[in-house]
């Protein structure tokens, strides 16, 4: 059984807005082991960013209501701000989404990637920038020495990305948090960051969170997978059973709106219908019933809530946890 | 999918232009960039040189007088009043005997000693307001900038009146109380600013490795709205030496005997009609730096400001 590193449980993240609370995470458990990889997928805006960025308390304006985020013993939503620092910076590293906007477009990309240095271990900057350089040879950036001394904008989109890696790991996490990394990238350079992040996490053995709404993304990435529709977690399991068997409906109907190649010709893709819940008035009782077409009586009325289905997997579900298959409908 | 080893990888990305920065090119930062800009505009490079000779010529006034003029500043001689332009007054004498042109360096001095150091510190304030309220948002923000719209809506020819009377004007005070008045504008401007970087990912990212705020604030956020500080730095000095010699000649700034080129138009005007040359002279003084500092500025603008780009 591996170590466990980070468990978060029941956690609530509110955004105040003038037409009321928009619960943006509204009680997300899971856990973290040492080494692993952990996709988190879902449709834009049900909560797998502000449920990264809580991990990180970086939620602002958002603020965590309840429940704990458990690192290595401590309850990160516990701790000072300075201790949480010290976190960030060397415990827990995350890049974003957008690599364009994530580098500071004053300041040449090796005195950045060697920041976490200078700020958490005291290093001068020489030191720093040779760290730097080291580390973005590592994550695949050719002549890193002459490389560091470029402005981002003189980087690629996957350059720049590959530089994001390098700053999160010069300090050498336990826990790397990627928040679609891969998104604003084309699909020939989202290759080969997914190519860095899976070499991180062997080499350096760093757990990772991989946040998507790019399945394949996940199929080739995570071991486990947790899927999350409108702020909850709604399924969760070892990745190749969640994809073979879906015990959600919305996991179910996810999976079927992607192309596969071994689907029949001119067969066409099946969107889900609908729109994602407004956060702020959530439907009574399962929130993705108004869109789910295996509802029954009970799904309008009552919240599931996350149970063991099967051998490996966990699903808030009425239908499953009743027993009936997710089948096509005829 | 596909996965590609990371030597295919690197060999790809190196080959696919134009996205790739050359790596052979020299390192061009935004600010070699912006200064060549600067550089390539003649009329702003020839503003700038006569603001710089004019401070220049206005730290040395003493060597300029001893050597050039041959006169002191406070002199009186009354045998030689209302003396036109020529010898040995280059450009004549007031109602006192003074000589005019160094009345004007010395002048200059206060002048344009005034008009930096106001932009000093209408800079330094509103920087330091505009970041925070930008920065820390919500309520600060609203404190701060409900305090900016006080300042701003304030009439500043009241204040002014009422502030020389409380204080002996002297170049620093007058700095100080100009400066109280401008400072509210570039903390509008800063905060502005602050807004639209700080929504950016780097700020983000720069907290997710554990960046304190001040840290943020000061390594992260002032490089990136230097730009615009720069740019208000410079378009402000003209705005502010009329500023100055409007007060002076309204007898609320420096007061004679101490010259400057806003009070030597004071005197002058009861003289126009039989000494035009004391109105002429600081007159044009005035314009013509000022016209600098406008040219100047607008160049800096063009150079500098990100969204000109």
């Amino acid at each position: 059984m591996p170590e466990t590193l980070l468990e978060v449980e029941d956690l609530h993240t509110v955004f105040a807005t003038k037409d009321g609370n928009v619960k943006a995470v509204d009680g997300v458990s899971f856990h973290l082991d040492a080494g692993e990889t952990l996709g988190i997928v879902g449709e834009s805006g049900c909560g797998k960013s502000v449920t990264a960025l809580s991990v990180m308390r970086l939620q602002r304006p958002g603020k965590i209501v309840s429940g704990k985020v458990m690192f290595k013993g401590r309850d990160l939503t516990k701790i000072s701000e300075g201790e949480m620092r010290d976190v960030r910076g060397q415990e827990i590293a995350m890049i974003f989404q957008d690599p364009m906007t994530s580098l500071n477009p004053v300041f040449r990309t090796g005195w950045q990637v060697g920041e976490p240095l200078r700020l958490h271990r005291g290093v001068d900057s020489v030191r720093a920038l040779a760290g730097a350089v080291t580390m973005l040879g590592r994550v695949g950036i050719p002549s890193p020495a002459e490389r560091a001394k470029n402005y981002p904008h003189q980087f690629s989109g996957g350059m720049r990305q590959r530089a994001m890696i390098a700053m999160g790991l010069t300090t050498t996490p336990q826990v790397l948090i990627a928040d679609e990394p891969t998104t604003a990238l084309d699909v020939t350079i989202q290759a080969q960051i997914l190519d860095v992040l899976r070499s991180v996490n062997r080499e350096f053995g760093t757990a990772t969170i991989l946040i998507t709404h790019n399945l394949g993304v996940v199929a080739g990435m995570c071991e486990r997978t947790m899927v999350m529709y409108a702020g909850k977690v709604v399924e969760s399991g070892p990745t190749a059973d969640v994809f073979a068997h879906p015990k959600h409906p919305y996991t179910w109907s996810l999976l079927r709106s992607i192309p596969r190649l071994d689907a029949e010709r001119h067969e066409p893709l099946k969107p889900i219908e609908g729109l994602p819940p407004n956060l702020i008035e959530l439907p009574k009782g399962c929130a993705f019933h108004p869109r789910c077409p295996f509802k029954i009586e009970r799904c309008s009325r009552d919240t599931p809530v996350l149970n063991r289905i099967g051998e490996t997997q966990m699903a808030a579900c009425w239908v499953t946890q009743a027993g009936t298959e997710l089948k096509e409908r005829a | 999918m596909i996965h590609p080893g990371q030597g295919q990888a690197v060999e790809r990305e190196q080959a696919a232009p134009p996205f790739e920065g050359d790596a052979q090119r020299p390192a061009q930062s935004y600010w070699n960039e912006s200064w060549e800009r600067l550089r390539a505009n003649r009329m702003g490079i020839v503003a700038g040189s006569l603001i710089v000779v004019l401070a220049a010529i206005a730290i040395a006034a003493p060597l300029f007088t001893q050597f050039l003029t041959h006169f002191e500043p406070f002199r009186l001689d009354l045998d030689h009043t209302f003396q036109p332009p020529g010898q040995p007054h280059l450009l004549g004498t007031d109602e006192l005997g003074r000589d005019t042109l160094t009345r004007l360096i010395y002048g200059g001095r206060v002048t344009l000693g005034v008009a930096f150091l106001t932009v000093a510190l209408s800079l330094s304030l509103g920087t330091t307001v505009g970041l925070v309220a930008g920065y820390y948002g919500r309520w600060v923000d609203d404190l701060l900038m409900r305090f900016v719209d006080v300042v701003l809506a304030f009439p500043a020819i009241f204040l002014f009146i009422l502030m020389s009377i409380l204080f002996r004007p002297t170049p620093i005070t007058l700095a100080a109380i100009i400066a109280s008045v401008g400072w509210g504008g570039v903390a509008r401007l800063v905060r502005g600013e602050v807004l639209s970087v700080k929504q950016r990912d780097f700020i983000l990212a720069t907290r997710s490795i554990g960046a304190r705020d001040v840290r943020l604030i000061v390594r992260h956020l002032l490089p990136n709205v230097l730009p615009v500080l720069i740019v208000a730095a410079s378009l402000g000095v003209g705005q502010i030496i009329l500023i100055e010699a409007a007060l002076d000649f309204l007898g609320l700034g420096i007061q004679p005997p101490t010259a400057s080129w806003g009070n030597m138009l004071t005197n002058s005007e009861s003289y126009f009609f039989h000494s035009t040359w004391l109105v002429y002279f600081p007159g044009i003084t005035i314009f013509v730096t000022v016209l600098a500092a406008n040219l100047f500025g607008n160049a800096v603008r063009d150079a500098f400001d990100p969204r000109l780009k």
